[in-house]
């Protein structure tokens, strides 16, 4: 051992380094910390004020009001009512998974795929916006809140909030025009936002109609609040000085539509329409604007905006009857005999034909081996063009496409808009088909044939238009050939009522049409409504009040199934496969003002089936007309309250409309004796 | 055993460490009074009382002569053993770890003092072991500090308080280290170092698919496991692990220049920094008082760290010499790896900042050490 006074000795050199050799490396740990301490304090330092602010600065959405949609009177027809919605806030929901959401799924009675759909949502939530409450159920029933109410204490997190909730007035009427709104998906979301919108997960956005193509600017702009609040998420008041002067920013409302669509004659349009399925279009023919547009069956849009379940989705989805399809636009069809003006407008450019050209009408027409059938088997005889019109004898077109081919007809459809989108832009459509010989061709089997222009000329074959298309055509031949842009919207307002954006009539093109042409193609139709034998007269005469007001009109009765052997009576075919009744024309003839397009799907005859909704439809206008040019301006900014009885909702279609069709349509047993006279 | 200061002594007092000292004491109830204030409770007046009973307890130990502390080292290693055994049996547990007795309204954390036992018993064993004519320490000489270290620090390992376990065992190995030990064994300390880092970066950063091949990751508490991972990216678990790791760089990186100023900090005040007057109590320092304040801390902190080796620099006996290496060893890594965890450079662990943090064991513990520091300081006449 050694002794111990060797230690006391007084440490030596060789320590002494040992100390400064110490000293040196403390140092330099030290100098390491200030090293590292400058990189985040000035380095980096604004990033982490940036962050230190985001820490305790909560913005809170102040949501922009979405604007109302009014018709061209004022009247509202979709607007905002307040909806009490269960929000879940994920950063105060301890527990969720396990006790909250269960609980809350006994109170409002939720399935399993809800629940793990609304756990889903949560747990997303917690990662992305602890702080922003999930929606979790909307419009809760009256027995929901108060359930919810009643046991708060149990479910932390869980808040019941009043939400404007968008309200469509009208329920099925208009609905596809209106659209309607639901959730935002994550890939809109993100697309959106990259768009640099500002949209939340569970927004609502605009699908289809004018919710869809408006959506920016019925929107508005969101405002943001912003609050100081702790790690708890509580809210400190008196540091919100802290934040400055730009704590808030108001939100913007949106943008008011105003559609041209007048809610009186919308309401006429659904009242006399008869049909289960198809569409009415009243236009107006000097500027394009849409005054009535019904479109059957439609959908209820207060039901698809967040409440639909996905037992009513399929049943809408199955629907044989398309509900959601907008057969204004979205959907075509053989025009039937409705075509005819444009044959005959193509037979008297063509120079081969003049509206005194006689043809003899023996019940058909023979082509090679084959013989096209008149539809009226005994044959009118001896028919000029203006009485070919009237009666709608199919010989005199034969003719006229057995002469100068399906060119000269196409060519004329074509300029008249047939065959190409109209481009109304706001709702889908379908551009419908023009054939023309190169089009047959390409699409059919053997290439072009005459038979094809026979067929084509009175509105069969693979002619097919859309009731917007037939409208358009008619309300150009009635304004002297200008062929207009269809327009639902007349202008956007802001809150105040200031004109934000007014819509101007647009002219797709003006095209030239002898006056002479149209002179006599218009007389025809005069005649069809006004003179015996005319296969409208009878409707006019059964519907109209102002009996001087000339009417230029047509019916058309369009097959869908091919013709048998035997001709079969409306009763004796399935309903999908009767025919197609339609009505085109415009009012007065002599100075026209509207023109309505009805289509009454696997209706009948148009004379019976579709001609009196337009006759309804045009005395209507007449009398809205006069009744606006006494009565003062109307109130604007009502809302809406339907005056039908009835609308039918796609539940109730579905219910009643199963397959097989109704046996009794309306308009079945007119349609027999009714069939000789006005049948076309 | 003599209770007097001589005339002698006086002029040996170390003015620049006491100043140094007493001047990071008041910077930190300065700023206790801000990381403390409403609604918390207002914790400075009892961290200022501490550091009264802590200027008390200098004196004590400045009035002993510290050859008679040598004597009694070995008693008071012993105490503290005796504690810390006494603790599996009686202690308090907070926060998982047994670490405290409570007597009356007193929370005692006899691991803090235990660091200043080993201080005391290591320097004894190197005072009486001391060879000079023999090379330095191979692996057999070693035996009587590695026991000495031993002992403690599996003590307060199974508490488990990783944190106190780590001081004692870095701070001894520092005094080892000084005392000189043979190449190979540095050599290997080196190689286990880099043993580590390895392990780590297999372990936590290295880029494999999962289930991915671990080395010691498994063995490891899942709390032990999401601190090393927390260490390396606070970012990537911000609501767990992460929390504290990225909130108390958010507050120190959002001091910036000059700092938010006193009880001004965001940080602090809406709480998002948990323990923000014990272990993260620099943070809050760094927040309000911006990076010019944090250097002049750190300065003066390495003013009490030299000011310490300097009197051992200059002692006159080996005792006087380790102790203080052994002191100033635990304040600095205690220090480092205090603020190292705060500014996102080492890993979470729960110690202590000396002199900052509120807490009694804590400013007790350092200021016994700083006696001792003064007292061998006054006594160099003596030789």
């Amino acid at each position: 051992m050694t002794p111990p006074t060797l230690g006391n000795t007084t440490p030596g050199r060789e320590l002494k380094r040992r100390f400064l050799w110490l000293g040196l490396a403390m140092t330099l740990g030290m100098g390491l910390l200030s090293i590292q301490l400058y990189r985040l304090q000035i380095t980096r330092g604004e990033e982490y004020s940036a962050k230190s602010v985001a820490n305790f600065v909560k913005e809170v959405r102040l949501r922009a009001d979405r604007g109302v949609i009014k018709d061209a009177r004022g009247t509202i027809l979709v607007d905002s009512r307040p909806s009490f919605d269960a929000f879940i806030t994920p950063a105060f929901c301890t527990d969720c998974a396990e006790q909250v959401i269960p609980r809350l799924a006994e109170l409002l009675q939720w399935d399993a795929d809800q629940r793990k759909k609304v756990e889903d949502l949560v747990r997303q939530g917690r990662r992305n916006a602890p702080f922003q409450p999930v929606p979790v159920r909307v419009d809760l029933t009256r027995d929901e809140y108060d359930r919810l109410a009643a046991r708060r204490d149990i479910l932390d997190g869980v808040e019941v909030a009043p939400v404007p909730h968008r309200f469509y007035r009208t329920s099925a009427v208009l609905s596809h025009v209106l659209g309607y709104m639901n959730e935002i998906t994550q890939e809109e979301l993100e697309r959106l936002n990259g768009d640099g919108l500002r949209y939340a997960l569970g927004d609502y956005i605009g699908r289809r109609g004018l919710e869809r193509y408006f959506e920016q600017r019925l929107r508005g702009e969101d405002g943001v609040r912003k609050e100081v609040v702790n790690a708890r998420g509580q809210k400190i008041e008196e540091l919100n000085v802290k934040l400055g002067d730009n704590a808030v920013v108001q939100p913007k409302a949106g943008s008011n539509l105003v559609l041209s669509i007048d809610m009186r004659l919308q309401e006429e349009a659904e009242r006399a329409f008869p049909g289960v399925t198809g569409a009415v279009v009243a236009i107006d023919v000097h500027t394009g604007f849409i005054r009535a547009l019904v479109s059957r069956p439609g959908f209820d849009p207060n039901l698809l905006t967040g409440r639909v379940t996905p037992t009513q989705m399929a049943q809408l989805s199955r629907d044989p009857l398309e509900p959601m399809v907008n057969r204004v636009a979205a959907e075509h069809y053989s025009p039937g005999s409705t075509f005819k003006v444009v044959t005959a407008l193509a037979a008297f450019k063509s120079g081969a034909f003049r509206p005194e050209t006689v043809v003899n009408c023996p019940g058909g027409y023979r082509l090679g081996a084959r013989t096209w059938r008149c539809h009226l088997d005994r044959g009118h005889g001896l028919v000029n063009g203006l009485d070919a019109m009237k009666s709608s004898c199919d010989t005199w077109f034969y003719k006229v496409a057995d002469t100068i081919g399906l060119d000269p007809i196409g060519e004329m459809g074509k300029s008249l808009g047939l065959g190409s989108p109209t481009g109304i832009s706001v709702v889908a459509e379908v551009p419908g088909i023009m054939p023309t010989s190169a089009y047959h061709d390409k699409a059919s089997p053997g290439g072009y044939t005459k038979g094809m222009a026979l067929n084509s000329a009175i509105g069969q074959g693979d002619n097919n238009v859309t009731p917007l298309q037939l409208a358009l055509m008619y309300a150009a031949i009635a304004n002297g050939g200008t062929l207009f842009k269809p327009q639902l919207v007349q202008r956007l307002e802001n809150l105040d009522g200031q004109v934000v954006q007014e819509f101007q009539p647009e002219v797709v093109r003006k095209v030239d049409l002898p006056p002479a042409h149209l002179k006599a193609v218009i007389e025809g139709l005069v005649k069809v409504a006004h003179e015996p034998g005319g296969t409208a007269m009878r409707s006019r005469l059964k519907y109209m009040r102002d009996l001087d007001v000339k009417i230029a009109a047509k019916t058309g009765t369009a097959q869908v199934a091919r013709l048998g052997a035997v001709r079969l009576k409306t009763h004796q075919m399935s309903f999908f496969e009767r025919d197609h009744a339609w009505f085109a024309g415009f009012a007065p003839a002599d100075k026209p003002e509207i023109a309505v397009v009805v289509l009454n799907e696997h209706g009948g005859h148009g004379g019976a089936d579709a001609a009196p909704t337009a006759m309804a439809v045009i005395q209507k206008y007449l009398d809205l007309k006069q009744q606006d040019a006494t009565a003062p301006p109307p109130r604007p900014n009502q809302p809406y309250t339907p005056s039908l009885s009835r609308a039918p909702t796609p539940d109730e279609g579905t219910m009643t409309r199963a397959v097989p069709p109704p046996s009794h349509l309306p308009g079945d047993e007119e349609g027999e004796d009714l069939n000789n006279a006005t049948a076309d | 055993m003599q209770l007097r200061i001589e005339r002698r002594m006086v002029p040996h007092v170390p003015w620049g460490l006491i100043f140094c000292v007493l001047g990071v004491a008041l910077l930190g109830i300065w700023n206790l009074a801000s990381a403390s204030r409403p609604p918390l409770a207002p914790v400075w007046s009892s961290q200022a009382a501490y550091l009264g009973l802590g200027v008390g307890a200098v004196l004590v130990v400045c009035l002993v002569d510290y050859r008679w502390i040598q004597r009694m080292a070995l008693p008071i290693y012993v105490l503290n053993i005796l504690a810390l055994i006494a603790l599996r049996f009686v202690g308090h547990t907070a926060k998982g770890a047994e670490s405290w007795f409570v007597i009356g309204p007193l929370r005692l954390q006899p691991a803090e003092f235990m660091k200043i036992g080993v201080v005391l018993m290591l320097a004894k064993v190197y005072h009486d072991d001391f060879r000079p004519n023999e090379p330095s320490y191979g692996l057999v000489r070693l035996w009587k500090p590695l026991l000495v270290v031993g002992v403690p620090f599996i003590l307060v390992l199974v508490q488990p308080d990783l944190g106190t376990a780590l001081m004692i065992g870095l701070s001894s190995l520092t005094v080892i280290l000084f005392g000189k030990v043979r190449w190979y064994l540095v050599a290997t300390l080196l190689a286990c170092v880099l043993a580590g880092a390895i392990v780590i970066w297999n372990d936590y950063i290295r880029d494999v698919p999962e289930p991915r091949p671990t080395i010691v990751r498994h063995y490891l508490k899942k709390h032990q496991s999401q601190r090393i991972s927390g260490w390396l990216d606070p970012e990537a678990d911000l609501r767990g692990s992460g929390y504290h790791a990225a909130q108390s760089k958010i507050a120190v990186g959002s001091g910036g220049v000059s700092g938010k100023g006193w009880r001004e900090g965001t940080q602090t005040g809406l709480r998002f920094l948990p323990e923000q007057h014990t272990d993260f109590i620099f943070s809050v320092w760094a927040e309000e008082h911006g990076f010019i304040m944090c250097s002049l801390l750190l300065v003066l902190y390495g003013a009490i760290f030299i000011f310490g080796l300097g009197v051992g620099f200059n002692a006159r006996d080996r005792f006087g010499a380790f102790i203080a290496v052994g002191v100033v060893a635990m304040l600095f890594w205690q220090v480092f790896e205090n603020i190292g965890m705060v500014i996102g450079l080492l890993p979470v662990t729960g110690i202590t900042l000396p002199l900052m943090s509120y807490g009694g064991s804590s400013m007790m513990s350092v200021m016994l050490s700083i006696g001792l520091l003064v007292n061998i300081s006054m006594r160099r006449h003596m030789f």
